[in-house]
């Protein structure tokens, strides 16, 4: 249809005239002149819908337009205003609008939608963070966290400085469990047989499970759950137990520390936690025992380790540490003698190391007696006798540790040696457990599969763990699991055991839900959510309430798990007056003041019962089977049992020893793998009793012969989309009797070949001054030794050097002497500067993100025994820095304060200063690994994906970089600049320990010190004056900012040591 | 034959241009190429060009839409493919300015019958090298920040790094380059506008011919212009591949931070570029028949040159791993020996031989005078030199200070095609320059035929050399005209 033109009405044609007032409808004319005069644009009141917008072009201030716009007028407007356009000024307008649309094409402007705090959250002031204390259950440790939450989105986790677990430091499973927070494959709602429903539904249905379950005092119900170290968790318990009386609990987890709490219930009649005092030990002699790395509480014994090894002058003393072990595990990288034996043999070891200390005087009573004659095949003579001489001159200050895949009867034996050698209430304490009705995990789990099997089992209710993927092959967990009419799963996600479940309920994060723990030593901790539940999801005390019922307690309702673990507090204080107080002083400082009360003085080891089961088992002796060998499941250090499969930054971070990235692999010696005649890379299939598995087989340096190593926690197949399929799945060569390790596995080589990647593929430091160490004497005759390895360059600079004697003069100080190389720093870097994880495939390529990496050489020439060496490594912040001078644009360039700074904004990405820099620490985007546009990534790409939900992870504070940037260490400069700015609000100069970097922060073993250098008094200055301070590569005159301690070992220097030695 | 006819002896006995060549055969033999339909050859070899440039295309394409993780490059190497590909075109072009500028100072006549070749291939070179540092960026859209413009941040390129010296001195040698290659074409782009026989050519031939006329004063100009571009482009023979060498000289890399950089990369470059002109000019001058023109003389000195320059690149090589040793510098110590004996040894040994070894071939009288011969090692010598920057990049980054990140180097499908795309954008250039502009300076050329020697076939040579060469100098430029 033709548009009609639209005629605007004429009076004098008769029309419907409108007019505003009565002065306009009398005269037009007038009223005109007047609105001219006003407005000599044509702008007119009346066709503006806002009288303001009319003001405001009505304004001769707002002109500019105006002017313009009336230079423009050639003719008459509208409303018969005459107006000039000149030339001049269609020119000029025509620049400004062809400026204004140029302008416009250049930016990319995302559409973006904002939304204001309409009603602002009380306590929350944007932009600033508020911390938490909370408590994380690490391995039967509860850590005591500190975590940064943005406008109520937990984004960073670091230790609790009041905590005596973690005093300020978290180990890389805490950092990295803020991501497990955001995990895009944790499930969002119940489901019945596969199905989604609602979370009312769930609760109806089990509900009435629980009545019908009630008729028989839940003779045929059974709860299998996770070790806890909750004291809420046992109340409650203990409530379920008096509804259901005839359920059983059972306990299972695959990084089972039974045998430790075996052992101590052998050696005094009841389970309890050694803790051990490293800082205060002479000599440590650990038989198997991972304490740094993947035992309980490597937070606190690292940290304490360190201690004890920490010089600050060559007149100061350190510890000796003497480790046994079968793998070549973080500990026994740290140790100042390895003994490497089959894990079977540790306790052979241990035995002729007993028998030698009593033979020498100490008195062991009938243990002494039942020690057997231990054959001393493979174990050098002074590693009996030296040993156990300097540990009888070390008494009360010697310590002997067994690591908890080690049998009980051992760690009985240890409790009594060190009983014998006045330790306890030196350098051992003892705590009561939680709880006490625990039971050997493995046959715990036995007797489950064995009841299910026999059709006693009805209702299964699984409170987290998953025993389908885990438990030990011969449980045949899942083919029973079938067996069971009502199976329910409490899980974070649909993993292997939610799937065979009949229901699954999504498991609340740490950080989502109300809870309480107890640490090793005792120390009380409320574990307190930061956020609501991302998910419908519930805790275990949640669950446990629901099963405890709403009668049992005052309400209908079931009790909230904040009401629970109020409940249990109460209880316990009962104090009525006061308990607010108390509830929130434990809120706020993460713990209960006063809790690690808990410590005391066992009664007598009971010898004669260690001794008897001593007795029992006589020293294993002789060797495996032909072409069989030894096979040690060993806790992972990133995935522990599995737990944490799905999560990208423990996945791409490398193994401590092997640096490894998203897979497990068997590792074995040289030795070993030449007579195997494998290689690495090579698939092997690993048999025992009927059960199979193949992995990867990786030549590990330092490894025992005849042994070979397997991870657990890995090839899972229902982890989510980082964790399915990596790695190899080894929980079915395990067995209840063979749980930890076992003979008699054949090895065949598949002749596959399969791609591990590695981080670092070089193992030696080629002679080069990079990890510089020493031992104890040499350190005592030249105290400076680093520095005749690393001489100052002779030649000028080429320009004046920069002052920075005014002002801050950041610097950091890492002593290699107490880094155990544990890897928390880089979780925590990851963590806090929102960097990137790449893939597999991407490591494989070399275009790894971490800012900083932990390298870690081997030294010596016997690559069956090397030495190790471990070196953190991030920007070095040199003050002549190879990086600036040669990059085109300025897009690094040096702060006042002589940070290298980034401007991310200005990089193009010609990648000049990473080929310039001698330290290789710029890493490249070389694609977009943050998400966004990716087209044709490689199938097994993880960057082109970014769902929405790990953003929240990131911190606000730091730019995500986009593709073709570079990045690396910054010092944390945003947390410098808060630092700053704080000190600058409160008038106050900023003290040393104000402003720590992520990594410095959460060192266990506080390796780290950052401060400023122009401070005399600040750490870091002391510490980089120190004698065995260098700097890496100091003779290409770059002036690092950080510099290194020399690494100090202190070997046994005694005759008949060096004498056998060599 | 009249002695007219006779060619010019310049170089000892042998002509300059095969006898028989008259102002007449050569305008005809060199104009008709672009006059005539193109042989089904040059359709199939375009064809093929043109297919590699559209592979260019898109992979740059895919480039840019991913980013450069495409390529092969990493953590430690984090230039390779690209950074070699630029240097080695950048080098190729150096034989262009070095005929052209260098030996046209230097009075080397037999330069007139390969000088327009050489430059064109220059040209296009150096457009092939400009288009790694555009792209090996991470973000080729910022790549203008490398330029100093000015900007409300009021930030500036970073003049100590050699990439903006870079920057610089690849523009301005383009740019002297592309004038002085145009500069020289005049005459003959007169020359076809005046044998044209189409409006469109006339116009086309004739705007670019700038109203040429061949008068003397013209011709005065000319020469003056050609000759002051020669001189400004002959230090950009020695600056450009000096810049280029700071690239690496100015870092700390071991490997890289070595002073011999700039004049053996100069040396490397004229090998390159001379070995990139006989493999090119052999085909040329077999598929169009200018073998009088561009003669067995004018290739065997081409031969000599490279002999010449191949032995400098070796006298470096060797150089390089005596100061290794002799500066007791452990990390440069260890780089060079990880060159011959690490996992790149290939590649090193590839150069050496390439580079080394096979122009020594050409001591020998025979060999330089034999067509397949120095077509083969024209071509081995370009893998060489290619090589010869791989070595030099990738070696040096993989293996350097911190034994922790040293890596290794894979390149790409995408780094291959986008090597092989420039070859075919080379090439698309270059037969597209062979189709349309005269290949051979038509107005030099006739500058060293007999005819346009006043004293040709006379007896004078007494006199002549009285008079030294500046007269027979003028007397040649005196003669020159353009077309018949």
């Amino acid at each position: 249809m033709k548009r009609q033109p639209y005629e605007l009405a004429n009076a004098e044609d008769g029309g419907a005239v409108f007019w505003k007032s009565l002065e306009e409808k009398r005269s037009s004319d007038g009223l005109q002149a007047m609105k001219e005069a006003e407005f000599p644009l044509g702008v007119s009141p009346d066709a503006a819908p806002f009288e303001g917008v009319a003001d405001l072009a009505s304004r001769p201030a707002a002109g500019d337009a105006a002017s313009l716009l009336s230079d423009l007028s050639d003719g008459e407007l509208p409303n018969g205003i005459v107006a000039q356009v000149s030339r001049r000024g269609f020119v000029k307008v025509g620049a400004a609008m062809t400026a204004l649309l140029g302008l416009d094409g250049c930016v990319r402007r995302p559409v973006e939608k904002i939304a204001p705090y309409t009603r602002s959250p009380e306590y929350t002031i944007p932009g600033i963070p508020s911390h938490y204390a909370t408590v994380v259950n690490q391995r039967g440790e509860a850590l005591g966290l500190l975590v940064e939450s943005h406008e109520g989105r937990p984004t960073k986790v670091e230790g609790n400085p009041d905590h005596p677990a973690s005093k300020g430091a978290a180990d890389l499973l805490a950092q990295a469990s803020i991501l497990d927070l955001y995990d895009p494959d944790r499930s969002t709602s119940p489901a019945q047989g596969g199905k989604a429903v609602k979370y009312e539904e769930f609760e109806k249905a089990f509900e009435l499970l629980m009545e019908t379950t009630e008729a028989d005092a839940g003779a045929k119900m059974r709860v299998l759950a996770a070790p806890t170290n909750s004291p809420t968790f046992v109340r409650l318990r203990d409530q379920v137990r008096q509804r259901f009386s005839q359920a059983r609990f059972h306990t299972w987890s695959a990084a089972s520390d039974s045998n430790t709490r075996e052992g101590a219930r052998l050696a005094f009649g009841q389970p309890m936690h050694a803790n051990y005092d490293y800082a205060r030990a002479r000599v440590i002699v650990s038989l198997d025992c991972d304490f740094l790395q993947t035992e309980p509480g490597a937070v606190r014994a690292m940290r304490s380790f360190a201690d004890g090894r920490r010089l600050r002058e060559p007149s100061d003393t350190m510890s000796r540490l003497y480790m046994v072990e079968s793998t070549h595990s973080t500990t026994g990288a740290n140790a100042d003698h390895r003994l490497r034996v089959r894990a079977r043999d540790v306790e052979r070891y241990a035995r002729l190391l007993a028998k030698e200390l009593a033979t020498a005087g100490l008195e062991l009573g009938p243990v002494r007696g039942a020690l057997g004659d231990a054959s001393t095949d493979g174990i050098p003579d002074p590693w009996v006798k030296s040993v156990a001489k300097e540990i009888l001159a070390n008494r009360g200050r010697a310590l002997i540790v067994v690591g908890t895949r080690q049998p009980a009867r051992l760690h009985a034996l240890a409790h009594a040696l060190n009983a014998a050698l006045g330790n306890v209430g030196q350098v051992v304490t003892y705590t009561q457990v939680v709880d006490v009705a625990e039971q050997d995990h493995a046959s715990d789990l036995r007797q489950l599969a064995l009841d299910m099997d026999s059709g006693k089992v009805d209702t299964l209710v699984i409170l987290g763990g998953n025993p389908v993927y885990d438990a030990p092959g011969d449980v045949k967990f899942g083919d029973r699991l079938a067996k069971v009419k009502n199976t329910i799963h409490l899980s974070s996600r649909i993993d292997e055991t939610s799937k065979a479940c009949a229901w699954h309920v999504p498991l609340s994060h740490p950080f989502e839900a109300w809870g309480d723990q107890r640490s090793l030593d005792g120390t009380w901790s409320i574990q307190q959510p930061l956020i609501q539940p991302l998910r419908e999801s519930k805790s275990e005390l949640e669950l446990l309430s629901l099963m405890v019922g709403g009668m049992m307690e005052t309400g209908d309702k079931p009790r909230s798990g904040y009401d629970s673990v109020r409940d249990t507090l109460r209880q316990a204080s009962r104090a009525t007056i006061g308990f607010e107080k108390q509830w929130s002083t434990a809120l706020s400082r993460g713990l209960l003041p006063g809790s690690a009360s808990f410590a005391f003085t066992p009664s007598d080891v009971k010898s004669a019962d260690i001794a008897a089961e001593l007795a029992k088992a006589p020293a294993a002796k002789g060797a495996a089977g032909a072409g069989q060998v030894e096979v040690v499941f060993a806790v992972d250090s990133k995935m522990v049992d599995g737990r944490h499969a799905n999560n990208p930054w423990l996945c791409e971070l490398p193994d401590p020893m092997t640096k490894i990235v998203w897979d497990n692999a068997a590792y074995l010696s040289p030795k070993t793998a030449g007579e195997l005649g494998v290689a690495s890379g090579d698939v092997i299939e690993l048999s025992r009793e009927g059960a199979s598995a193949t992995i990867a087989a990786w030549v590990l340096p330092g490894h025992a012969d005849g042994t070979i190593t397997v991870a657990l926690g890995w090839g899972r197949t229902a982890a989510g989309r980082y964790g399915n399929g990596r790695g190899f799945d080894v929980n079915r060569l395990r067995s209840v009797d063979a749980l930890h390790f076992t003979d008699g596995v054949s090895v065949k080589s598949t002749g596959a070949k399969y791609e591990l990647t590695q981080t670092q593929d070089h193992h030696s430091m080629e002679g080069r001054p990079v990890a510089i160490d020493a031992t104890l004497d040499e350190y005592k005759a030249t105290p400076n030794f680093p520095q005749y390895r690393t001489p100052s360059p002779r030649t000028l600079p080429l320009w004046n050097r920069r002052d920075y004697s005014q002002g801050h003069r950041w610097g950091m100080n890492v002593d290699l002497s107490a880094c155990t190389g544990c890897n928390a720093c880089v979780v925590a870097c990851q963590s806090e500067n929102n960097v990137a994880t790449v893939g597999k495939e991407q490591v494989g390529r070399g275009r790894e993100m971490l800012w900083l990496r932990v390298d870690r050489y081997f030294i010596g020439t016997d690559e069956a025994d090397p030495k190790v060496a471990m070196q953190p490594l991030a920007c070095v912040q040199c003050e002549e820095a190879p990086c600036e001078n040669v990059c085109p644009v300025n897009a690094t360039a040096h702060s006042p304060e002589g940070l290298n700074d980034m401007a991310y904004n200005r990089c193009i990405g010609t990648r000049y200063c990473a080929n310039n820099c001698p330290y290789k620490v710029r890493r490249f985007n070389y694609l977009e690994f943050q998400g966004g546009e990716q087209v044709g990534g490689a199938p097994e790409a993880l960057y082109g994906e970014m769902p929405e939900v790990r953003k929240l992870q990131f911190n606000p504070n730091v730019t995500v970089r986009m593709r073709g940037v570079m990045e690396k260490c910054t010092y944390c400069v945003q947390r410098i600049q808060e630092g700053k700015i704080a000190s600058k609000r409160s008038g106050q100069p900023v003290r040393d320990g104000d402003i720590t970097p992520a990594c410095a922060q959460t060192c266990p073993a506080n390796a780290i010190t950052f401060g400023d250098l122009n401070d005399p008094t600040s750490r870091v200055t002391q510490a980089a004056r120190r004698d065995r301070g260098y700097q890496l590569l100091s003779e290409l005159g770059t002036h690092p900012r950080t510099t290194y301690l020399g690494k100090i070992r202190n070997p046994n220097t005694s005759p008949e040591w060096t004498k056998e030695k060599g | 034959m009249s002695s007219v006819n006779l060619p010019i002896k310049e170089l000892g006995e042998i002509p300059l241009v095969e006898p028989g060549e008259t102002f007449h055969s050569i305008t005809e033999r060199v104009a008709k190429v672009t006059e005539t339909k193109a042989p089904r050859g040059w359709w199939i070899a375009f064809g093929i060009a043109l297919s590699l440039t559209v592979i260019l295309f898109s992979a740059v394409g895919w480039l840019f839409w991913n980013g450069v993780g495409v390529w092969g490059n990493n953590s430690p190497v984090y230039w390779a493919w690209d950074i070699t590909n630029f240097v080695w075109w950048i080098g190729i072009g150096h034989a262009g300015t070095l005929i052209s500028a260098v030996l046209f100072l230097f009075r080397q006549k037999w330069r007139t019958s390969i000088n327009r070749f050489a430059e064109a291939m220059t040209i296009f070179a150096v457009i092939c090298a400009l288009l790694f540092p555009g792209i090996h960026v991470g973000r080729p859209w910022f790549a203008y920040y490398m330029f100093p413009l000015p900007n409300q941040m009021s930030i500036w390129p970073n003049f100590k790094s050699p990439l903006v010296w870079d920057v610089f001195a690849v523009s301005t040698y383009f740019t002297v380059s592309l004038l002085f290659w145009y500069v020289g074409l005049i005459p003959d782009l007169a020359t076809l506008r005046d044998r044209s026989k189409t409006k469109i050519r006339q116009l086309v031939y004739g705007a670019f011919a700038l109203g040429w006329r061949g008068s003397n004063r013209q011709w005065q100009h000319y020469e003056r212009a050609y000759l002051i571009l020669a001189a400004l482009s002959t230090p950009l023979v020695l600056s450009v591949h000096s810049v280029v060498s700071f690239d690496f000289a100015t870092s700390v890399l071991p490997g890289w931070h070595t002073t011999i950089f700039p004049p053996y990369f100069v040396a490397g470059a004229v090998f390159s570029g001379f070995a990139m002109v006989m493999s090119l000019m052999l085909v040329t001058r077999m598929v169009y028949g200018v073998r009088s023109i561009v003669t067995m003389q004018h290739l065997e000195l081409m031969n000599k040159i490279m002999l010449v320059t191949g032995t400098l690149v070796g006298y470096a090589y060797a150089m390089e791993f005596f100061i290794a040793w002799y500066s007791g510098n452990e990390y440069e110590k260890f780089t060079f020996i990880n060159r011959a004996t690490g996992p790149f040894a290939w590649a090193y040994w590839t150069m050496i031989s390439c580079n080394v070894i096979s122009p020594q071939l050409f001591w020998f009288k025979k060999l330089r005078r034999s067509i397949p011969v120095m077509f083969v090692i024209s071509i081995v010598i370009n893998i060489g030199m290619w090589f010869e920057r791989f070595v030099i990049i990738v070696t040096s980054l993989h293996r350097d200070f911190i034994p922790s990140s040293w890596g290794y180097y894979h390149p790409t499908l995408i780094d291959m095609c986008t090597y092989a795309g420039t070859l075919g954008l080379f090439m698309t250039l270059f037969l597209l320059f062979i189709r349309w502009v005269p290949m051979i300076a038509i107005a030099e050329v006739k500058g060293v035929l007999p005819a346009a020697d006043p004293h040709a076939g006379d007896d004078h040579a007494k006199e002549r050399e009285h008079e030294g060469d500046e007269s027979l100098a003028h007397g040649a430029d005196a003669a020159l005209v353009p077309g018949e």
